[in-house]
């Protein structure tokens, strides 16, 4: 391993395996891990129980701790903080495979009805199924995505289509699931519908080992998903013409692309409901951080996405009070102010560089 | 000896272990495994639930929507309204903000049982890690009248002081009934709850308790088609237009108790908001049949309320 000059001038640190990691990326991956870590101390600090970071490192050498501080620390804390940076984690890297894709900064999968499809299909499990096991609720929610991402394929024509067909045919086919969505919701039972609305808003509330359990595979998942798909969506962010003349096999990997943002997607709405905006919000503000794209690009994003989740998590439960915040209304609470402080920063960049 | 005497006390004490919980079926169909006579309840909701356990005086040590000091967060204090001098001393306390529940505060009150509404199923299995959870229907046209404390009293051996209760409605209800002009066997009535729009008030609820023990009977679809959908739910959206032909005997109008104005002035108000010129089209309101009531006294599926709606019924009766 020594640090050598890439080919655009960028320090970069060459591995003997002849993989080259750029020195602004690394540091931009270790201050988002420190921003994780920051978040991480606060979120296992804040709670009812008189117990935090230092009972923790306490436990995990060995310290006994009453059964109060056990509760609070490994069945509502860690679980909650776990589970939202695994839940960030898969929507932002789903958002920016998908910007990659579509050549299109709003594409995220709210835009594109891949999360819709998933709740239409939760929705309708839980009104003509409700006695259905739980287990079967992944499945409806990975079919319905699957569902949205074969339609937006035949309806654009396959891997031939643009990525600006994707994103506007995306936009159509989740505005009508919005609308089934909302009708379903007016003429559910009202229990169910306050169910339903809850699970909307996005909540952590339900954060618990058995629902870590099933999310850990398609959290594992997206690590392979990064090493296959990152060159192709390096050679999709020079436009698809450009990628195919560079011998990117359009037509196989866009469906694969798909496929995967839908299975990362579905199974974090699953878990914590949908998180709005995050997918479009966390690979804008990675990319404010630190320029840059393919494998770094993904591994930049998702980290974004988890520290922005539990960020927003840790703020709110430390500094509400008494003020319901869901986990959806207070990750626009902290990453929207973030995401227009770094648009305005790079306008006025662009600005001055003309 | 002293081995028999340690035998002896094993063979007395181990029947009193076994009683010291009991299986029971929720009204979600769940099999709950509960203490036989819990003493430290926390609610998931205080005036379907916390209420009438507290008016059969077991009042919860931790009720949805209350503060640490037990001050509400919402705009009625349903425990000092509907039970006055009754409410618990002190107010359960809170756990944890509206719409977002505080897992260790719950833990640390130390409850021995949760009981939730069937609106709280999904978050059963969660609660369960704290105390035992037991369903309990309270809405959505699945109770009538004040029925959800009676099976709490079943549920938790309060029976008796749920029959001292409802005794003493039962004289009064008689006494509300001698006073009134008409005999109300004969009349029907109907209960419009007002939120951001005008709703009809299903079967829940002391109120309809009231109203239909003195005699009252609901507005019958087959006299009036143009209101549908009675007793499904708790509340059954109307429009304006339809609310201006409505023509029970006696109208019942009472304003959201998420509001801290229920009193008749701002009832009026309400209704001149959302039905601008009611007073003059309106025939009960033309004629003295319409009732205006505190929804928050009245609302909860307790004895307390169906007595607060015989004093409003009593009161209208006497002017």
């Amino acid at each position: 391993m020594k640090r050598s000059i890439a080919t655009d001038g960028r320090k970069v640190l060459r591995l003997q395996s002849g993989l080259e990691i750029r020195l602004d990326t690394l540091w931009a991956t270790g201050l988002l891990c420190a921003a994780a870590l920051g978040f991480s101390a606060l979120a296992i600090s804040v709670g009812a129980t008189r117990t935090g970071l230092q009972d923790f490192i306490a436990l995990l050498t060995g310290a006994k701790l009453d059964e109060g501080q056990l509760f609070a620390l490994l069945d509502v804390r860690l679980p909650r903080l776990v589970l939202g940076f695994m839940a960030g984690w898969c929507v932002a890297l789903t958002g920016a495979m998908l910007q990659s894709m579509s050549q299109n900064p709003l594409a995220d999968p709210g835009l594109l009805g891949l999360s819709q499809g998933s709740m239409v299909t939760i929705l309708l499990l839980m009104v003509f199924a409700p006695a259905a096991p739980i287990g079967l609720v992944p499945v409806a929610a990975i079919l319905g995505g699957l569902g949205v991402a074969a339609l937006l394929l035949w309806l654009t024509g396959g891997g031939q289509s643009d990525g600006l067909a994707i994103v506007l045919m995306g936009i159509a086919v989740e505005t009508v699931l919005s609308s089934v969505t909302s009708i379903m919701i007016l003429y559910l039972p009202p229990e169910t519908s306050f169910a339903v609305s809850d699970w909307l808003a996005g909540s952590l509330f339900q954060a618990s080992w058995d629902v870590i359990g099933a999310l850990a595979p398609w959290f594992a998942l997206s690590l392979p998903a990064i090493l296959l798909l990152g060159r192709a969506l390096r050679c999709y962010d020079l436009g698809e013409e450009t990628a195919m003349s560079l011998g990117e096999p359009v037509r196989r990997t866009k469906p694969v692309i798909l496929f995967t943002s839908v299975l990362l997607t579905s199974a974090a709405v699953t878990a914590v409901g949908p998180l709005a905006f995050l997918g479009v919000m966390a690979p804008h503000l990675a990319n404010a951080l630190c320029p840059s794209s393919g494998r770094a690009r993904l591994v930049l994003s998702g980290l974004t996405g988890g520290v922005l989740v539990i960020g927003a998590d840790a703020l709110t439960r430390r500094f509400a009070g008494d003020l319901a915040i869901p986990i959806g209304l207070a990750l626009t609470l902290l990453g929207v102010p973030l995401f227009v402080i770094s648009m305005r920063l790079r306008a006025v960049l662009t600005q001055q560089r003309t | 000896m002293t081995r028999l005497f340690i035998l002896l006390i094993c063979v007395l004490t181990a029947p009193t272990s076994f009683a010291a919980e009991r299986s029971v079926t929720d009204d979600a169909g769940r099999t709950v495994t509960m203490p036989a006579s819990p003493e430290r309840i926390i609610v998931l909701h205080e005036p379907l639930i916390g209420v009438p356990l507290a008016e059969l005086g077991l009042p919860p040590v931790g009720s949805y929507g209350r503060n640490d000091d037990g001050g509400t967060q919402m705009a009625a204090d349903f425990y000092r309204l509907v039970l006055g001098d009754r409410a618990p001393d002190p107010l359960p306390r809170g756990i944890g903000a509206l719409g977002n529940m505080d897992l260790e505060k719950m833990r640390s009150l130390e409850p021995d049982l949760i009981i939730g509404t069937e609106h709280d199923l999904e978050k059963a299995e969660l609660l369960s890690a704290i105390a035992p959870v037991y369903l309990q229907n309270s809405s959505t046209g699945r109770v009538r009248g004040f029925n959800a404390e009676e099976s709490l009293a079943g549920l938790l051996g309060l029976e008796a002081a749920f029959e001292d209760r409802k005794a003493a409605y039962l004289a009064r209800l008689e006494a509300v009934r001698a006073a009134l002009p008409k005999d109300p066997r004969e009349q029907d009535y109907l209960v419009i709850f007002l939120s951001d729009q005008i709703n009809a008030v299903g079967e829940m609820a002391g109120m309809v308790q009231a109203l239909e023990d003195l005699g009252y009977s609901r507005l019958s679809p087959d006299r009036d088609s143009t209101v549908s959908g009675f007793g499904a739910t708790l509340l059954v959206p109307l429009s304006a237009e339809v609310f201006g032909r409505l023509d029970p005997d006696l109208l019942v109008v009472m304003n959201s108790f998420g509001k801290n104005a229920r009193d008749e002035a701002a009832i009026r108000q309400s209704l001149d908001r959302i039905v601008p010129g009611w007073q003059h089209f309106l025939k009960p309101a033309r004629e003295g049949r319409i009732l205006f009531v505190d929804s928050a006294l009245v609302t909860t599926p307790t004895v307390a309320s169906a007595m607060h709606m015989l004093d409003a019924i009593e009161s209208w009766a006497k002017k």
